[in-house]
């Protein structure tokens, strides 16, 4: 597992570590027997996801997000220059080069 | 590309056209196989998709603000009107909905659609059989079911307006739609979305959750004509996949054994293990625990008398996003009480079973 203690060529660049949640089956609750996770650095991103991931962690207050029932949701957390935030979207607002890269798995 | 061949498409040109994506609308503007009214047609529509999805959102907002102030149950069509019509699209393993029109999902030989499409008809007939209800929103509303979507989608939902199939990876889970749970599951959503609207996060969302599997279940037994002690109260049983299967997970969730070892996701079962917090799909054990409770102390078929009460519950009251379970435990207790004077039996089994959870 990759950590904090990267240097990255460009301060721009993270690593991004993503988790599926939710969804009909539950996956990530508290006793679920299915995790989804996966992990990308960001500069093997298109621009266009670069940018939609930037956009995933801009504040914006209270977030007004409706609830997909039984949609996934995404805990991504990104850690630049030493530095990790995590947030939390739906899948809707997620590029599909995260969304992607996530893998479900027995645990 | 046959779903959009014209004499047979059952979305013409016109008024439903929007379901066919915009670059596939502009390519067959410009096909000189088509004659040129054909071209004008599709032309005309996707310069007017646009401007229609603002008028679908327009429509909807609409319908929320008329059931505001409509009793609940009243709406202009009603369960008279004609039953809903079933579409079904197929996304083909992208992730644009709604996706493209599947021609005569009825007897298509793709077996996805012709069972998104039969298990959608027959929960609306559930519904307006048992509880009088027309559609999810008891006036005839379009039931559309969008399948294949994503690559190995590991997922169903409802967004709002429709319901969307994934069709596993495989070995987890396999195609959605093979749960005739799932599909009664999603389309209650669009009953709650339409009804008492419960927000989906903390008690109103386990709520919700639990709505949905309680009337997925009650579907699946109501199709089987099943008494309560021959249902398998399991959710999401016919969707495990061969891995799954081979760990021991025979469910998602088990409405008999919330927290059993073999669910793929064990819930809480007591009202005192609940936080604000919880996913809705953890939460939502505790009511599927005292409806369970409940269905076994009542007995016969859970849809002729507490399918009954949880329903009314549901629909016969001004909306409550934020509900409180106990909110609901109490609506059922009352209605019990007054839906079936003559049998104080049932109320002392939803009683019983609310307070075993701890509400």
């Amino acid at each position: 597992m990759h950590g904090p203690q990267w240097v990255y060529r460009n301060v721009t660049m993270a690593l991004l570590q993503i988790e599926r949640i939710g969804g009909l089956a539950g996956f990530g609750g508290a006793n679920a027997h299915v995790r989804s996770l996966g992990q990308l650095e960001t500069d093997t991103l298109s621009p266009e996801h670069q940018r939609a991931v930037e956009d995933l962690f801009k504040p914006t207050g209270k977030s007004k997000d409706a609830r997909i029932c039984d949609g996934f949701r995404y805990r991504i957390s990104r850690t630049r220059s030493g530095k990790t935030e995590t947030i939390e979207a739906p899948e809707e607002r997620v590029p599909v080069a995260l969304t992607q890269c996530v893998k479900d798995e027995f645990v | 590309m046959d779903t959009v061949s014209l004499p047979n498409d059952p979305h013409p040109i016109g008024c439903q056209c929007f379901i066919i994506p915009a670059d596939v609308l502009e390519r067959f503007a410009g096909d000189r196989k088509l004659t040129a009214e054909q071209r004008k047609g599709f032309a005309d529509a996707a310069r007017f998709e646009k401007e229609w999805r603002k008028q679908r959102i327009a429509q909807i907002k609409h319908i929320h603000e008329a059931q505001s102030i409509l009793p609940t149950n009243l709406t202009a069509a009603g369960p008279a009107a004609a039953p809903p019509a079933i579409l079904v699209d197929d996304c083909g393993h992208g992730n644009t909905l709604p996706g493209t029109p599947v021609s005569h999902p009825e007897k298509s030989s793709d077996a996805t659609a012709k069972r998104a499409f039969d298990e959608t008809t027959a929960v609306a007939r559930f519904y307006r059989t048992v509880f009088g209800r027309n559609s999810v929103n008891n006036a005839g509303m379009t039931l559309l079911s969008s399948i294949h979507y994503s690559v190995k989608y590991n997922n169903a939902f409802w967004n709002g307006s429709q319901m969307t199939y994934g069709d596993g990876d495989g070995n987890i889970l396999i195609d959605f739609t093979k749960g005739n749970d799932v599909i009664g599951h999603e389309l209650t959503h669009g009953v709650t979305q339409y009804t008492a609207r419960l927000a989906y996060a903390n008690q109103a969302g386990g709520l919700n959750e639990s709505i949905s599997d309680v009337f997925g279940s009650m579907f699946r037994q109501w199709q089987a004509d099943q008494d309560v002690t021959q249902a398998d109260w399991l959710i999401g049983k016919d969707i495990m996949g061969p891995g799954a299967i081979a760990r021991g997970f025979t469910c998602l969730r088990d409405m008999a054994n919330p927290a059993a070892k073999h669910c793929m996701a064990p819930q809480p079962t007591m009202f005192s293990q609940y936080h604000d917090g919880m996913d809705p799909h953890y939460s939502s054990g505790i009511p599927n625990s005292a409806f369970y409770k409940a269905a076994m102390a009542v007995g016969g078929k859970c849809w002729m008398k507490l399918g009954k009460i949880w329903y009314q519950a549901l629909t016969g009251f001004a909306p409550r996003p934020n509900m409180k379970m106990s909110v609901f435990a109490n609506r059922t207790r009352s209605l019990a009480a007054s839906m079936f004077p003559a049998e104080p039996s049932v109320k002392t089994a939803i009683d019983h079973a609310w307070t075993a959870v701890g509400l």
